[in-house]
């Protein structure tokens, strides 16, 4: 608590009256300069409530104090009333614009005096008072929002699992595309990503990105629920076998809808979009609910041309890769689903990315 | 002599002075302290090493002690020298430092007079 008050004069006589008058109510500390008051108010910045500062003073005067007070940011939480018998014009005016806070004038009145300092110190108090209320509020809602963020990333967390644990079940059921849901989500980042600089109209952020990356091994968790007599079958497949295996949308919606409330809204939204809508083509001639255009959700747009591209350069047991520029020119030329125009123009400019991409991960597995 | 008359002798602001600083005791405790202020010894001497910056610093100090004392007379002669003397020049009225030097006496004989009862 500050309830110091320093006088600064260097003549003796007036610091002796201004503590006769003050003295009562506060403890007074005095200097005979301006040098020794500003090792005072340093040693003692904690402890002064106001300076009483005398202007004309040999070597160090007041005003050089009052610099010093200002550059050390003293004067934030330290008022300073100047001492004066000054009839010369401008001097007032002058010490206002240097942080002054008032005046004491001679003759001493010692009603004026008390009542000077009283005002400014009870004002002072009650700013720095303020000052350290709002500091302490500002630390609490700190605290408060770094605990939100962390909660937040626990949530995520939570939710990433969800999935992992879901597209595991995937990997683990369909034996040939262990390595498919990583193909197919690195794809998707690189499409999605070029979609956001291209076409802000879709609403894509680097958080929704990371979402549907996330979202998008899950796309065919519906095979879960296919036999292996179909899902692996080396051979075409008849007209019922692949009306059965389409149905593994829908199906993987099923799966979805039961694990809804233990994750969080987004991410179910987002999984079950592409799980059901990721066969869809632009044209509406796709599956299951045949959705044309801008209708089929941008995220299962991304990971629908994602997947085709995977599928077209991957060994199957129904088929053998295709190179990577005959399956270009097949998503480009229709051949292999039909996507939206924005889509296949950013295809087109991350073509080799999506190149790099597949010879990288073709090394990775010839060396396992 | 009583304080009161102490001041009349040396043509000062008695009730002023008492009805600022409250406490008759108070007034007559500084008015005798200063017998031993030196402010106008330095202003006398640094007149006389034409040192007009220092003369200006004793002159102010003159000034502002006699104001808080109520020693009017000594007070207006201590503020027109300290106004000649802003900017530390020498002053072009020679006889101000004499009427400083007049009523600084005046009020010296008169505090010595309260001094020694």
């Amino acid at each position: 608590m500050r309830s110091k008050v320093l006088i600064v004069d260097d003549q003796e006589m007036n610091r002796e009256i201004l503590t006769a008058i003050l003295e009562k109510d506060y403890p007074i500390l005095e200097a005979d300069g301006g040098r020794k008051a500003i090792s005072m108010i340093q040693q003692h910045q904690d402890e002064i409530a106001v300076v009483l500062l005398d202007l004309i003073m040999p070597e160090v005067d007041g005003f050089a104090v009052l610099e010093v007070m200002r550059k050390q940011a003293w004067l934030k939480n330290i008022p300073v009333l100047v001492i004066t018998a000054e009839s010369k014009a401008g001097v007032e005016s002058k010490c206002f614009e240097m942080g002054v806070s008032d005046f004491i004038k001679k003759p001493f009145d010692n009603a004026i005096i008390r009542n000077r300092v009283k005002n400014i110190v009870d004002l002072f108090s009650y700013k720095n008072q303020l000052e350290q209320k709002v500091e302490k509020q500002t630390e609490t809602l700190k605290k408060q929002y770094k605990l939100l963020v962390m909660q937040a990333e626990k949530l995520k967390e939570s939710n990433t699992k969800i999935i992992d644990i879901l597209g595991t079940v995937v990997e683990c059921r369909n034996l040939e595309s262990g390595e498919h849901v990583k193909r197919v989500k690195n794809f998707t980042r690189i499409l999605a990503e070029q979609m956001m600089e291209d076409y802000p109209e879709y609403g894509l952020t680097q958080d929704k990105i990371e979402v549907i990356v996330s979202a998008s091994a899950l796309h065919d968790v519906g095979k879960i629920a296919i036999p292996d007599s179909i899902l692996l079958k080396p051979a075409r497949l008849t007209k019922d076998e692949y009306e059965y295996m389409k149905s593994h949308t829908t199906r993987g919606c099923e799966v979805l809808n039961n694990v809804t409330d233990v994750w969080d809204e987004t991410y179910s939204k987002v999984s079950y979009e592409i799980c059901r809508h990721h066969h869809e083509r632009y044209d509406g001639k796709g599956y299951p609910d045949g959705l044309a255009g801008d209708a089929i959700p941008i995220s299962a747009q991304l990971v629908g041309l994602a997947d085709a591209y995977d599928a077209l350069v991957s060994e199957r047991v129904y088929k053998s890769a295709y190179s990577e520029d005959e399956a270009f020119h097949m998503i480009v030329s229709g051949e292999c689903g039909v996507f939206s125009p924005k889509l296949l123009e950013c295809f087109r400019k991350v073509k080799k990315k999506f190149e790099a991409l597949n010879q990288a991960q073709k090394q990775k597995q010839q060396q396992q | 002599m009583t304080l009161q008359e102490c001041y009349e002798k040396l043509q000062g602001d008695y009730e002023g002075t008492l009805g600022r600083l409250c406490s008759e005791k108070l007034v007559e405790k500084f008015a005798l302290k200063f017998l031993a202020d030196d402010s106008f010894a330095h202003l006398e001497e640094s007149m006389s090493r034409g040192n007009y910056s220092e003369a200006f610093r004793a002159a102010h100090t003159l000034k502002g002690v006699s104001l808080n004392l109520g020693f009017t007379r000594l007070h207006k002669a201590s503020d027109e020298i300290t106004e000649a003397l802003r900017g530390g020049e020498k002053p072009e009225n020679e006889a101000l430092l004499e009427k400083v030097k007049e009523e600084y006496e005046r009020t010296v004989a008169a505090l010595l007079e309260l001094q020694n009862g």
